[in-house]
């Protein structure tokens, strides 16, 4: 390249500074004019590679040169995940990602492979050489007193669906870079415009999952099927809650016939009574649910579907189900944070988690199921056939989501929590 | 003999001491001073909306609502709690710290080694054991089962006594490190000249040992007394549904009821009462230091 047809060897620098002097560019219409080149050159195998495989349209929408001035050219970026996966070559490397990457997260909520696999992604197709920092969290509430209005430090978190629009109100996520994120395209029909946020626009589905009831056979030889059966007085002094006082109201209100997100103040004193006469009966209340079931002091307890896989290494006979009256269900999202300094990592992150490989990696290690349309060719048969795990869409339906009630909503179901705490 | 009154210190070991004072005033308001003094603004402060926090109105209505009724029985459960743990810490720890005083000989130090050595494994795991221990298959059920004394598993955890039996043992090293001091002090010969005024063992021990070793125990019932009160991981591990404590609703008030300036002023509440109760009992310490 550094040589003219007749052998002579040219200086390209130099004659690029003469090429930009003569024509009056200034440095930064050479970057957009890079860019226009580089994202057209680039988009043409995405497009192409995203069209063919799976047979869905990728909605990548390359942002216009313009838009990206003063930064590395733009173009189409972490093609390598869905180029792997259609066999097309890695399409030219669109925003170099940071050197770091910091994630806060529920524990043993990833698959082992999940981040190493993406560091070498970004090693391939960057040349960067990430450093991902994971921090774990035990519950919301904790979590949501990290991040604060601006995310605590962190790029990507996993909250809850339902507690997107208050972290959206609160300034602390902002909108994602879809460019970055052409695998949004796998995601199953039903999960890609949730309510909660139309059109994806700040979040994406990671998880979801049911609340119910876990119980062992061994010591409780019974087909159950209803709530009430945690209020069993045979079962007294062995019968677990979960630590959350939403989930508890919840599962109460349902059983009672009232919608889990009531607000009437009378029917939430109505599910208070109920608790009161069950709290004598009670042995623990607490979120670890595998420390709760595998003790053997509890026979009984309200968990999370998911949970049930971990219970059963150690409670052979564990069975779950849902109760009869209905029951909770709830997704966690990935969602970058508004104080994040890698934003181009975080998106690219996320787009890593949507890849069809890596998402069901992920479902086939936590056993949770996944709003993963593509992955599901490559999930363990076992949890697609769990009704457990992968209950039918029509039960899902009828299942409730908890919603953020707000702050005078949620002081009158605490108050009512910690009378109960007596 | 003249008794010359002592001269003042000289300026200069004025200053001296003033600057080597001065790393731990620097740390103590930093890391004391000021973050409670932020969290008294904040208890001022007000709840917005998205749970936001708003300084700029401030009141005293966070703390008419902490004295709600409704918290008198958790706080209820960790003052019950705090005087167990206390009175069975002081009662296990004196016999200890005596014995180590009195007969430990050349070996005192590693006794005491002994008895901090505890400390040296986090806190959290040692509880975490305890719930291993008091199952309903744990370590206890599972001995008494098989010497043929029980037929059916005891339930000894998330109960009140597992609560207290866990506080206990983890403030249990509290307790005996300044008792043993205070026993070190005494003057050995005192007993026995107690004794050779036909006084009895028990006598001698009411009315010599006990009230000359009191500023010790006054000093165990504190660093017993205060931690205990703010402890919720214990209850929280170790107890059942009926034993949550002030400490466990503060904690909810900041995270679940995200509401910052109530748990503040719930706490500074709490703050205000165990202070008051401290200051009590410092009332009959000052006078006997003052008096020896």
């Amino acid at each position: 390249m550094n040589e003219r047809h007749d052998g002579s060897s040219i200086d390209l620098e130099k004659q690029l500074v003469r090429y930009m002097i003569q024509r009056r560019l200034t440095r930064r219409d050479m970057l957009e004019l890079i860019g226009k080149v580089g994202a057209a050159a680039a988009l043409a195998p995405v497009i192409a590679a995203c069209t063919s495989a799976a047979g869905s349209a990728a909605p990548t929408n390359a942002p216009t040169a313009g838009q990206t001035a003063g930064q590395s050219p733009a173009a189409a970026a972490s093609a390598s995940a869905s180029a792997a996966a259609s066999g097309a070559p890695a399409a030219t490397p669109g925003p170099q990602p940071e050197s770091e990457l910091r994630i806060y997260n529920w524990t043993e909520y990833l698959s082992e492979d999940a981040i190493p696999s993406f560091k070498e992604m970004i090693n391939a197709t960057y040349g960067v050489d990430i450093n991902v920092k994971t921090d774990y969290f035990g519950n919301l509430d904790e979590a949501y007193a990290k991040i604060g209005n601006d995310g605590g430090g962190f790029d990507v978190t996993f909250p809850t669906g339902v507690d997107v629009p208050a972290l959206l109100a609160k300034g602390a996520i902002v909108e994602l870079n879809k460019s970055l994120i052409p695998n949004i395209g796998n995601l199953g029909a039903e999960w890609s415009d949730p309510g909660y946020d139309p059109g994806n626009a700040h979040s994406v589905p990671y998880m979801w999952w049911t609340t119910g009831i876990a119980y062992d056979r061994d010591r409780i030889d019974e087909n159950l099927t209803s709530s009430t059966s945690l209020w069993d007085p045979r079962f007294a002094k062995h019968i677990g809650m979960l630590d959350d006082w939403q989930e508890v109201f919840g599962m109460t209100l349902i059983q009672l016939g009232i919608n889990a997100n009531t607000t009437d103040t009378a029917e939430i004193d109505q599910a208070y009574n109920r608790l009161a006469e069950q709290r004598p009966l009670v042995r623990v209340w607490d979120t670890n649910t595998r420390r709760m079931m595998t003790s053997g002091d509890v026979w009984i307890g309200q968990i999370w579907g998911a949970d049930l896989y971990r219970i059963q290494k150690r409670v052979k006979k564990a069975r779950y189900y849902i109760p009869e009256e209905g029951g909770v269900k709830g997704s966690d999202t990935m969602v970058v944070l508004s104080g994040s300094e890698h934003p181009v990592a975080a998106n690219l992150f996320i787009n890593h988690m949507l890849d069809a490989h890596v998402a069901a990696e992920n479902t086939n290690y936590i056993y949770y199921m996944g709003p993963n349309a593509a992955a599901k060719e490559f999930i363990l048969p076992e949890i697609l056939e769990d009704p457990t795990l992968n209950p039918d869409q029509e039960l899902v339906a009828r299942l409730q989501e908890l919603l953020d009630l707000g702050p005078a909503v949620r002081d009158e179901y605490l108050k009512r929590w910690h009378q109960l705490g007596r | 003999m003249t008794v010359r009154p002592t001269q003042p210190p000289s300026i200069v070991r004025r200053t001296l001491s003033g600057i080597a004072l001065l790393p731990g005033i620097v740390w103590l308001a930093m890391f004391f001073i000021v973050p409670l003094a932020m969290m008294f603004v904040v208890s001022l402060g007000s709840r917005g909306p998205a749970d936001s926090l708003i300084l700029d109105r401030p009141s005293l209505d966070n703390y008419a609502r902490a004295l709600d009724p409704v918290f008198l029985p958790t706080f209820w459960n960790s003052i019950r709690y705090s005087v167990a743990t206390t009175l069975l810490c002081l009662v296990i720890g004196y016999p200890i710290a005596y014995w180590i005083s009195r007969h430990g000989g050349r070996n005192k130090t590693l006794l005491l080694i002994i008895v901090m050595l505890p400390f040296w494994t986090s806190y959290l795991i040692r509880t975490y054991a305890w719930m291993t221990i008091l199952s309903d298959y744990g370590v206890v059920n599972s001995i008494l089962e098989a010497l043929g004394l029980t037929s059916e598993p005891i339930i000894l955890l998330n109960t009140d006594f597992s609560v207290i039996l866990g506080m206990t043992y983890g403030f249990l090293p509290f307790a005996i490190l300044p008792l043993y001091v205070s026993i070190d002090r005494l003057d050995p010969a005192l007993v026995p000249a107690a004794r050779d005024l036909y006084a009895s063992g028990r006598a001698a021990f009411l009315h010599v040992t006990l009230p000359l070793t009191m500023p010790g125990i006054i000093a165990a019932s504190i660093l017993t007394f205060i931690p205990a009160l703010g402890d919720f991981v214990t209850p929280d591990l170790l107890g059942g549904p009926e034993s949550t404590t002030i400490a466990k609703i503060i904690q909810e008030l900041f995270l679940q009821g995200r509401d910052w300036p109530y748990g503040a002023a719930l706490g500074f509440l709490v703050m205000l009462v165990t202070l008051g109760g401290t200051l009590l009992a410092l009332g009959p310490l000052r006078r006997e230091v003052a008096g020896t």
